[in-house]
């Protein structure tokens, strides 16, 4: 298991304290094979190093929100005001209200029930999705090797269908190295054909083809994903560590739940004054 | 999975994993927990009624991995009453209320550990009953920091007017009250009494009380977090379990206990275990029935409309 190049803001500079910590569980339950029950827990195999901005307004740096507005009204519009609708042709829709939506989301599941096992290659790697690791929980560790150790000798993936926040999944359960790692795949009816992109009418060139042959030949080394990372991100960075060095940051005014100061005057000279009496009392 | 069944108010239920042991460190089985929420249930009951309740579920025990869970699962029994409520994005999502035994038991047995519930009924979602100071010890502060802070805090409600009850948290900190059981007071209302309090209480007490969130101003202090008088934020309910290494309660205390410990700096009697909090409502009954009965008014809204017109004579 290599670890792929990441980009991280140092803490300093990061927008926002919102990265999990790596390897923190984001589920927990077992995963089964016929009469085996391996406790584990998932953990993220990837987190994007993606730079977000927050969206500030200049008069002040104040970070903006994003609200729900009716165009035709012009105004924001209440939570209890706003109700789901699918869009069927162009400005006719299906309501569809919460009860109805719940109606049809699967139970939290807290098992991965490996179904059936197929040759990993077969998987085309259009059908992946996002990748996880399994890590054994306390007490499965015997066994999570085993399993671990069988499906590496078979290069085979066990195939599973996963519930995991209200989404039903199907996933790919495969081991690489000791550690196994999950991958959930898109369903058939997500991925778009290359049928039509394909054109085998077309002839080709027999000594053309062997030019660029060679040509792939003479460019093949071994995959280093160390290698490349993500120039625009490590621009922006240092462009960050820059700005913080030379201009230093702007504030945001604090903003304190709804009211700002010290609350109706009347409230707080009386609060100072039964607090005055109880000092006194005190000493 | 085993499976027991029972029958309570003519419901059948099936009860699993009896003896499943949900608190490692203390041996405290399914089973227990189902009998302290049973012989507790006249007493909690009152207090959970009519309110959107947020489970916090513990399926694997107290050192393992828990969850909320708001919308009440969708595998509930027929009986088993809801709620809907209007959430931020515009979707209502459906709780779970629990106002009889059946429904409790239900709750329990999907190892709900801990109950919490908000400070306004479900009908009147925006009215609070209650307004709450969450008293919260920093590092190297503790509970008795706490106590010290609730006195002081009885005594300045005291010169409002206002009566105030305390309960454990269950955790490290108290829960002090005030009935108001009145339909006219907001949570705005409540919220700004309860901010304003804090900082009159912070700029008197500096080195004991802070009224910010912020950990580093927290050292050594009591947080009090006035935060929590809001219709989205939810408190662990009144002799609702606590997931620990043992089986505490969030347990209401005569304020007379309250002096006592402060007094002799003994700790130990302001946690209170399940088998304590049976033995006691066994003996005293329920020590928070007032902050449901009792009816008050926050004295700036009660003056409001004189305060008002003396405004605007002085301007």
């Amino acid at each position: 298991m290599k670890k792929t190049h990441s980009i991280k803001l140092p803490a300093k500079l990061s927008a926002k304290g919102e990265h999990e910590p790596a390897h923190q569980a984001i589920w927990s339950g077992t995963i089964s094979f016929s009469l085996v029950a391996i406790p584990v827990h998932l953990v993220r195999a990837v987190e994007p190093g993606r730079i977000s901005f927050r969206m500030l307004h200049t008069h002040d740096n104040s970070p903006l929100l994003r609200r729900m507005v009716c165009p035709e009204e012009e105004k924001i519009i209440p939570p209890e005001e706003i109700v789901r609708g699918f869009e069927t042709a162009q400005g006719r829709y299906i309501l569809i209200t919460d009860e109805e939506l719940e109606s049809v989301t699967p139970e939290r599941s807290r098992t991965i029930e490996i179904i059936e096992f197929v040759d990993m290659e077969e998987i085309d790697p259009v059908y992946y999705d996002h990748p996880y690791y399994l890590i054994p929980s306390k007490g499965g560790e015997k066994s999570y090797t085993l399993l671990a150790e069988v499906m590496n000798r078979t290069s085979k993936a066990g195939l599973a269908k996963f519930i995991l926040g209200e989404q039903e999944y199907l996933v790919a359960v495969k081991s690489a190295e000791g550690v196994l790692s999950m991958i959930t795949l898109h369903y058939s009816d997500e991925v778009l054909g290359d049928d039509d992109i394909s054109n085998e009418t077309t002839k080709t060139d027999n000594e053309e083809k062997n030019r660029i042959k060679k040509l792939i030949r003479e460019n093949t080394v071994e995959y280093d994903p160390d290698k490349y990372a993500d120039e625009r991100s490590g621009k922006i960075l240092d462009l960050l560590r820059k700005k913080a060095r030379t201009k230093g940051y702007v504030k945001a005014p604090e903003i304190e739940m709804e009211e700002e100061g010290e609350g109706p005057g009347d409230l707080v000279a009386l609060l100072r004054k039964s607090m005055g009496k109880v000092k006194k009392a005190d000493d | 999975m085993t499976k027991n069944f029972i029958e309570i108010q003519g419901q059948r239920l099936s009860l699993t994993n009896l003896e499943k042991i949900l608190y490692p460190a203390y041996g405290f089985t399914k089973a227990h927990i189902l009998d302290y929420y049973r012989k507790v249930a006249k007493h909690i009951i009152p207090h959970l009624k009519d309110r959107a309740l947020t489970l916090k579920r513990y399926p694997d025990g107290t050192d393992k991995e828990y969850f909320y869970e708001k919308r009440c699962p969708s595998h509930r029994p027929a009986w088993v009453k809801t709620t809907d409520v209007i959430q931020d994005d515009g979707g209502r999502r459906t709780f779970c209320v629990v106002n009889d035994l059946e429904s409790l038991i239900w709750v329990e047995n999907l190892a709900s550990l801990e109950l919490h519930v908000p400070l306004a009924k479900a009908y009147s979602p925006n009215t609070p009953d209650s307004v709450v100071f969450d008293l919260d010890p920093g590092d190297h502060a503790d509970i008795l920091h706490c106590a010290r802070v609730a006195l002081i805090l009885r005594d300045l409600l005291g010169e409002l007017g206002l009566s105030s009850y305390v309960k454990t948290s269950g955790q490290k900190g108290l829960h002090v009250l005030i009935p108001l059981n009145n339909s006219e007071t907001t949570f705005q209302d409540t919220k700004q009494f309860s901010k304003s309090t804090a900082e009159v209480m912070q700029t008197n007490y500096p080195d004991l009380v802070t009224a910010k969130q912020s950990k580093e101003l927290r050292k050594g202090k009591v947080f009090i977090n006035w935060s929590q008088n809001d219709a989205k934020k939810t408190m662990i309910c009144v002799y609702s379990l606590r997931a620990r290494e043992k089986p505490f309660v969030s347990f209401p205390l005569a304020w007379k206990e309250l002096e006592d410990a402060e007094r002799d700096r003994d700790r130990t009697k302001l946690h209170i275990l399940y088998s304590d909090a049976l033995e006691r409502v066994e003996k005293a009954g329920d020590l928070f029935a007032e902050v449901l009965g009792k009816k008050q008014r926050l004295p700036h809204l009660k003056k409001s409309s004189t305060a008002e017109t003396q405004r605007t004579q002085t301007e």
